[in-house]
């Protein structure tokens, strides 16, 4: 039986990953409008759960898993830029998460919930928690596995590969697919104001990186790092763990960037001593 | 997702005319005038047409409409018997593209020879690639003479040296018909030879081509020019 301290950090370390990692793919394809939306409705998902007094993590992962379901198939259909039809729907989802806050019952228990949603919480790894993680990091990694090279070569230039016969609409709904997953679970941890950071962060270190490959597994690992580092802060200073866990990526991230310049620098020493 | 690519051999039946459009115009969206209207042409297979005419006539237009890209408002499009309205992913199987606004920013991570050997992975299932694939990119390289640039990012190439890499993705794809758009924009003097050189080869080995170009270089094995004006058709010559 994992304690509460080890749930956590398993926990925070694969959303942290899968974040990572969704961060680069919507990154990469200028898709993180389409995620405001889909971390929003999972957002106001897990508002519906407090008002109707369900699982928030349920009905977080329905309204997201339907709003990536739907946004893709909507843009192709309407013909509407995707930002707009994405911020459109970030605005209703707003409106309709602090309507369902207002209306939870009970006050207390309201505040209690509210803020870990809003903010995350590590109370919130419970055991079908962390089978949902493993379900989805298995989903994940079996979906990058089988489909990398079409993942690539659609990343690189959609309309080419649209134009040498591919059909990217399908691999572009499945990435929206799981990256609304990955957002309402990683929701519970971060919570829904910091979710962005856990997603986009680490995906800013990886690009620092040389090539595809390594962009994606810097990304993930510095997620996780973040994600695990941000735990034991949390636990040693009794702070929120949504908070931790930005707070940790964002000194990563100063970090690293500190050092790509530190290496670009030494590199460019290095040519004009050799020329 | 994964099985798309229709046999080769299905092509014997598309009769000898590689690209027909009747009566085709193609609007941009929220455009009332159509970019380009009444274009009724045809290409054999194995033909080398030029399509010339000043900025605007509707050149990269009636490309992407053969193409499938842009969908036209009105008429038909039919490529290797294939109507480009119902079955365009059929069609492009068979396509090589190069765009006219290929180039890729600095911070563009892929590598050269992952760039080229994408054009491949498009026509397999899953994109997975065998030995003898890589060995078609390997030499795809070697034709446009860009070997040693096989493992830098493409985003840190020159224009040129770009349009080379996109040049050797279309063709080691081994494609029935190449469309390029302006493909001799970024070149000099003697890569827009040996460019002009490996499609004059290509129509020879029965390839066809419609090569987009409204400053063409001296041009061996023409066999079709047309010159838009406006939107429309100007001229159809038989060289």
């Amino acid at each position: 039986m994992l304690t509460l301290f080890a749930s956590a950090i398993l926990a925070s370390t694969i959303t942290g990953s899968l974040c990572g990692v969704a961060g680069v793919f919507v990154a990469k394809l200028r898709l993180s409008t389409l995620t405001f939306a889909v971390a929003h409705a999972a957002l106001c998902g897990a508002a519906l759960g407090l008002f109707l007094e369900t699982d928030p993590v349920i009905t977080a992962v329905v309204l997201a898993v339907a709003t990536s379901l739907v946004l893709g198939p909507l843009i192709d259909v309407t013909g509407i830029p995707s930002d707009t039809l994405a911020m459109v729907l970030f605005s209703v989802y707003n409106a309709l998460t602090f309507i369902f806050i207002f209306f939870s019952p009970g006050p207390a228990l309201a505040a209690e919930k509210v803020g870990g949603i809003l903010w995350g919480s590590v109370l919130a790894v419970t055991k079908t928690y962390l089978i949902a993680l493993f379900a989805l990091l298995y989903v994940y990694l079996f979906s990058l596995l089988i489909l990398w090279s079409r993942f690539q070569s659609i990343l690189f230039d959609r309309r080419l590969v649209e134009a040498e016969g591919v059909n990217t609409k399908p691999y572009i709904y499945l990435l929206m697919l799981l990256t609304g997953i990955v957002i309402s679970i990683a929701l519970r941890i971060v919570g829904g104001f910091l979710v962005f950071s856990l997603l986009y962060i680490p995906a800013a270190c990886g690009f620092t990186a040389c090539n595809f490959k390594k962009i994606t597994l810097v990304s993930a690992l510095i997620g996780g790092l973040a994600g695990s580092l941000g735990v034991v802060t949390s636990f040693a200073f009794n702070f929120p763990v949504g908070t931790c866990i930005v707070i940790t990526a964002a000194l990563i991230f100063t970090v690293v960037v500190v050092c790509s310049n530190i290496k670009k620098k030494k590199l460019f020493r290095e040519i004009s001593k050799t020329t | 997702m994964g099985s798309r690519t229709a046999p080769r051999e299905a092509l014997h039946h598309t009769g000898r005319i590689a690209v027909e459009l009747r009566d085709v115009a193609t609007a941009y969206a929220g455009e009332k005038k159509p970019a380009i209207k009444n274009i009724t042409l045809s290409i054999k297979k194995g033909e080398y047409v030029l399509i010339t005419g000043p900025n605007g006539a509707g050149k990269t237009t009636l490309l992407e409409t053969i193409l499938g890209i842009l969908k036209p408002c009105r008429g038909i499009v039919k490529v290797l018997g294939f109507d480009m309205s119902r079955k365009p992913y059929r069609a492009r199987v068979f396509c090589s593209y190069v765009p006219q606004d290929f180039i890729k920013p600095p911070e563009e991570p892929f590598k050269v020879r992952e760039v080229v050997a994408m054009g491949i992975a498009s026509n397999k299932p899953l994109g997975k690639l065998s030995e003898k694939d890589w060995s078609f990119v390997d030499n795809a390289l070697e034709m446009f003479g860009i070997s040693d640039l096989k493992d830098r990012p493409i985003g840190r190439l020159s224009g040129g040296q770009q349009q080379k890499v996109f040049l050797a993705r279309a063709l080691c794809r081994k494609p029935e018909i190449l469309l390029l758009d302006e493909p001799f924009s970024s070149l000099d003097d003697d890569s827009r030879k040996l460019v002009s050189d490996i499609l004059y080869r290509l129509n020879i080995e029965g390839k066809t081509i419609l090569l987009v170009c409204h400053a063409p270089p001296e041009l061996k094995g023409v066999s079709m020019q047309v010159h838009m004006v406006n939107g429309v058709i100007d001229e159809v010559k038989t060289c």
